[in-house]
């Protein structure tokens, strides 16, 4: 039982990250970013080519990892977000667009690395393993809660307390309005795309470490789950993303325990239905949701 | 990697055509080919041979070995000019793991092509889109890798040289309980996937049949990457040994996932095990691991370790089942064109159906009366980082 | 002549069917989006239709046209209970619901062992020609044509420009919506039919997200201001596998080159032609008959 919490709470705090950044874009832009997926397996991948081809340490291919997910977030936002905020566009432009580049950067990586699964070096992070009462949990699972948990709260401090994060809450509030008060919007976008790409892609990076492989299409299961736990968490909602995280990993394992493996994947959509029939703006969310 | 195999391929292709070309001339000798030797004489004739794999899409690692496979045994048929007279054109085209260009490459194949028989396709969901097709074409088809049920059943034109999960499974089964003595069994495999399932289905009938208790059944998806909480529920329910039946890329994350768990258990496996890729990537997790296959570099048969030394030659890597069954395609419908002295579509059928005993990498090969694979099936263990026969 | 077609109708029916059911269901898709329904559950829709007619040949040895009529009906009737819920949502929640709902629909059929599981449904009698498919679509085509300037297609239009609007004008949005909706999933649940019994083999992974994904940029891409859009949308992209195929000899993978070109046709299209490409026809037309328009009738001077 200890142990189907532990791997509830690590589950749990993958999704978190990953859904963290994917909210971030949808409060600020009103957008459901689909290359959030991509930039995602581009960070395992780059990581992985880095560890894998010039032997670099661990802590060097994260950070290359997120920095180039972050760069793909630059691509994004101008090819992707900026050209539409000229025009009036549908609703969904800027999902489809996103769709779009989404496509390509896989397309890319396909070319470049071949369909396989790639799996870093063995011995590629130290394999200790520590025992919490009946459960069994590696230092890299720790190290991976660790730095979800750090960063979450590194992002929201920057939202509440910085001067950029209030020019990020000002823009996701009325953009207009923040226009007029100087606030230089485009830029302000811009970080916005990028933090969240680089943490995508940190989540990328941590994902293809701990379940040792990186391929083209590692963000499809992803962003289907990422999906249902933004929706619980409240779109929009940084803590209600951390919170749908944990939510979704733990209620994952239960259904393994009690109902049974076939369920698993069932559970996240099941998830999202009820959510979006009974209370379609999420556990912490505060964003409009139905029509008038 | 990738982009090696296809600028190979690539060369190969052209000088496939440049032979094609030359022998439309009429007559001329040709010039150029990859096997340059033995005897071009004039009368030779260009027989082509529609071959599809997955070269991309889900099941592009299989399509890579197998594409190798039948260029390496097409190469040596023509050097040595195995059939008289005859030089193998392989038409290499790729399905992308998609049902529907399945059926377009192959109708590209009958029409345009006009091969005289068609190798593949990599999976078998693709296949029972698109035998019927040819079928109905009356075009001799050799799977070398569909395992499902539902293939040769199709028509007396469908052949398959994949021995079937349901004939290898049995033979794992009683293999491994002669070796570890175990009675209680937890099983896991893929259940989106038409392969995992059959070779679930067969496990489970073969546990039966032999009494041991299957005591905890646990599902997980193809692509998953986590399976904790189906190990630790497998864990919990105290089995003596754990199943395993999925493709290569979950087996290798169950197996390593379930080390790191401490589930120290022997692990039983399927097919999906059978890859010298398994135990590269699994590493020590690997050891111990016993798995049933169709083919294996440990299979001691002679021809089998002259292919596999001639396949690494040429391709700087082991090959796995998928190519040694490719391979051994080749060789078996060049078989059934020399018995025939005929390249014609219905003297290959007919002569692809009355192969007995034929001695390939496979083993001894014969086809059934429902003209599906029949050969020993090779039973292994890992052992120190190698495949070796199960004592 | 006849001699001909018919080698080019061996050589090539599956792309003609399949080029003709990747139509249908961008017209599916359009039906809804042309009203401003979100909805991504059609791929959902067709695996219904699939399954339902499969079954039903395979099961009960029912006719042919009855089974894809069933297909149909049994997809709309699931789409009612869906509807009426979801359809209170803003659009981008409407369309997740409904990638939630297609992603667990997949899940059901993957665990359905009465048809078949994970396998599928093998076997299925090859009953679909070409002409079927194609005069179901175009039946579709015809009613879309004739809706246009009927006052349901004006309802409809008034709906997609603004819906707000629409609504203060008195046109009742909702029944439009649920109609759309249903409409869809009927088009989709046809289409899963057809496909059934022409590829032979109904496979639960067929009709999860990706699918849904492919549908959406036919209807993009060609264009949503009226139904030929979705159409050319379907056209080109289908047809993208067989033109990349000759590709080959470059050492490029095509399927990464195909892939590469969708996305790239799609971004170019929803940043440059948000009309999508069937706005590239109608302009030199609409150009052509305006500066027929301008010219005097006897142009002696």
């Amino acid at each position: 039982m200890e142990q189907q919490a532990v791997n509830g709470i690590f589950s749990g705090s993958i999704y978190a990250l990953f859904a963290v950044g994917y909210t971030l874009v949808f409060g600020v832009l009103d957008i459901l970013n689909l290359a959030h997926q991509a930039v995602f397996m581009v960070g395992g991948v780059v990581a992985l080519e880095l560890m894998l081809g010039w032997h670099l340490a661990f802590w060097l291919a994260l950070l290359a990892g997120t920095a180039a997910a972050g760069l793909l977030g630059v691509v994004l936002e101008r090819l992707a977000f900026r050209p539409l905020r000229r025009r009036p566009g549908t609703e969904f432009s800027a999902l489809i667009s996103s769709l779009a580049i989404a496509t390509m950067f896989e397309a890319i990586v396909l070319q470049v690395y071949g369909p396989n699964l790639q799996r870093f070096p063995a011995g590629a992070f130290p394999a200790s393993v520590y025992q919490l009462g009946d459960a069994r949990v590696s230092l890299l699972q720790v190290v991976i809660v660790a730095v979800s948990a750090a960063l979450t709260l590194a992002l929201y401090l920057l939202l509440q307390h910085s001067r950029l994060g209030s020019a990020i809450r000002a823009v996701a509030e009325n953009r207009l309005a923040a226009r007029v008060l100087g606030i230089d919007v485009d830029r302000v976008i811009l970080v916005t795309v990028v933090v969240s790409s680089a943490l995508g892609g940190t989540a990328g990076v941590l994902y293809a470490l701990v379940f040792n492989g990186a391929d083209p299409a590692v963000g499809h299961a992803v962003e289907l789950k990422g999906l249902a736990v933004i929706i619980l968490g409240g779109m929009g909602s940084i803590p209600g993303a951390v919170l749908g995280g944990y939510l979704l990993g733990l209620t994952e394992v239960a259904t393994v325990a009690g109902l049974g493996s076939p369920f698993r994947d069932a559970a996240a959509f099941l998830v999202l239905f009820v959510i979006l029939m009974v209370r379609p703006r999420g556990l912490l969310g505060r964003k409009a949701v139905r029509s008038a | 990697m990738v982009a090696t195999a296809s600028r190979r391929f690539r060369a190969s292709l052209l000088t496939a055509i440049a032979v094609l070309a030359a022998s439309c001339g009429g007559g001329r000798a040709s010039t150029g080919a990859t096997g340059g030797a033995g005897g071009q004489s004039a009368q030779q004739k260009s027989v082509s041979i529609g071959v599809v794999y997955s070269i991309t899409g889900a099941a592009a690692p299989y399509g890579a070995t197998q594409k190798n496979g039948v260029s390496l045994a097409a190469d040596e048929i023509n050097a040595s000019n195995a059939i008289p007279g005859v030089r193998l054109n392989l038409i290499l085209e790729d399905d992308a793991s998609d049902k529907a260009q399945g059926i377009s490459v192959y109708q590209k194949f009958i029409s345009q092509d006009k091969v005289a028989a068609i190798i593949g396709p990599t999976l078998t969901n693709t296949a029972v889109a698109a035998d019927p097709v040819a079928q109905a074409a009356k075009v001799p088809v050799l799977a070398t890798s569909n395992t499902g049920t539902g293939i040769t059943s199709i028509g007396d034109y469908i052949f398959r040289d994949s021995l079937a999960e349901a004939d290898v499974v049995p033979q794992t089964v009683k293999a491994a309980i002669n070796s570890l003595h175990f009675t209680r069994a937890a099983v896991l495999y893929a259940n989106d996937d038409a392969f995992s399932k059959d070779g679930y289905d067969a496990f489970k009938k073969a546990l039966d049949d032999n009494k041991i208790q299957i005591v905890d059944t646990e599902t997980f998806s193809t692509n998953d990457k986590d399976f904790s909480a189906q190990l630790t529920k497998a864990r919990d329910a105290k089995p003596d040994v754990v199943v395993v039946e999925a493709l290569l890329n979950p087996v290798v994350g169950l197996t390593v996932q379930a080390r790191q768990l401490g589930i120290t258990l022997p692990i039983v496996g399927g097919n999906g095990f059978n890859s010298p890729v398994f135990i590269q990537q699994a590493g020590k997790a690997g050891e111990g691991v016993i798995v049933g296959a169709a083919w294996n570099s440990a299979e001691p048969n002679p021809k089998s370790q002259t292919f596999i030394a001639a396949y690494k030659a040429k391709y700087n890597t082991d090959p796995d089942q998928f190519a040694a069954q490719a391979y051994a395609g080749v060789y078996v419908l060049a078989q059934a064109m020399r018995n025939a002295s005929s390249v014609e579509r219905p003297a290959i059928r007919g002569n692809l159906a009355k192969i007995q005993n034929l001695d390939t990498v496979l083993g001894t090969f014969s086809f059934t009366a429902g003209r599906d694979a029949n050969h020993p099936a090779v039973v292994q263990v890992v052992k120190d980082g190698k495949f070796q026969i199960l004592p | 002549m006849t001699d001909a077609l018919a080698a080019f109708y061996q050589s090539y029916s599956s792309t003609i069917n399949l080029l003709g059911i990747n139509a249908l269901l961008a017209l599916s898709i359009y039906l809804t989006l042309a009203c401003g329904v979100f909805t991504l559950a059609n791929a959902a829709f067709l695996g219904v239709g699939a399954y339902t007619a499969a079954l039903l040949t395979m099961r009960l040895q029912w006719p042919f046209a009855l089974v894809i009529l069933a297909g149909g009906m049994t997809a709309a009737l699931l789409s009612l209970p869906l509807a009426l819920p979801l359809l209170r949502l803003r659009g981008i929640f409407l369309a997740i619901a409904t990638i939630g709902f297609g992603e667990a629909l997949r899940v059901f059929f993957l665990n359905w062992s009465y048809a078949g599981g994970a396998l599928g449904l093998v076997g299925v009698p090859p009953l679909t020609e070409w002409w079927h498919v194609y005069l179901i679509l175009a039946i579709l085509a015809y009613v879309l044509w004739r809706m246009r300037h009927s006052s349901t297609g004006y309802a409809l239009e008034a709906m997609r420009e603004d819906e707000s609007s629409a609504q203060t004008m008195g046109i009742n949005t909702t029944r439009y919506k649920l109609l759309a909706f249903m409409s869809g999933a009927l088009v989709a649940g046809i289409a899963g039919g057809l496909q059934a019994h022409l590829f032979l083999i109904v496979d639960p992974r067929d009709y999860g997200y990706q699918r849904v994904v492919d549908i959406l940029a036919y209807a993009v891409v060609g264009g949503l201001g009226s139904f030929a859009g979705p159409v050319l949308g379907a056209g080109l992209i289908s047809l993208l596998p067989d033109l990349l195929r000759n590709l080959r000899g470059l050492g490029i993978s095509p399927g990464a080159v195909r892939q590469f070109v969708s996305g790239l046709v799609l971004l170019v299209v929803i940043l440059y032609l948000p009309g999508g490409l069937v706005t590239l026809l109608e302009r030199p037309v609409s150009a052509l008959r305006y500066r027929r328009q301008l010219q005097p009738p006897d142009s002696s001077i």
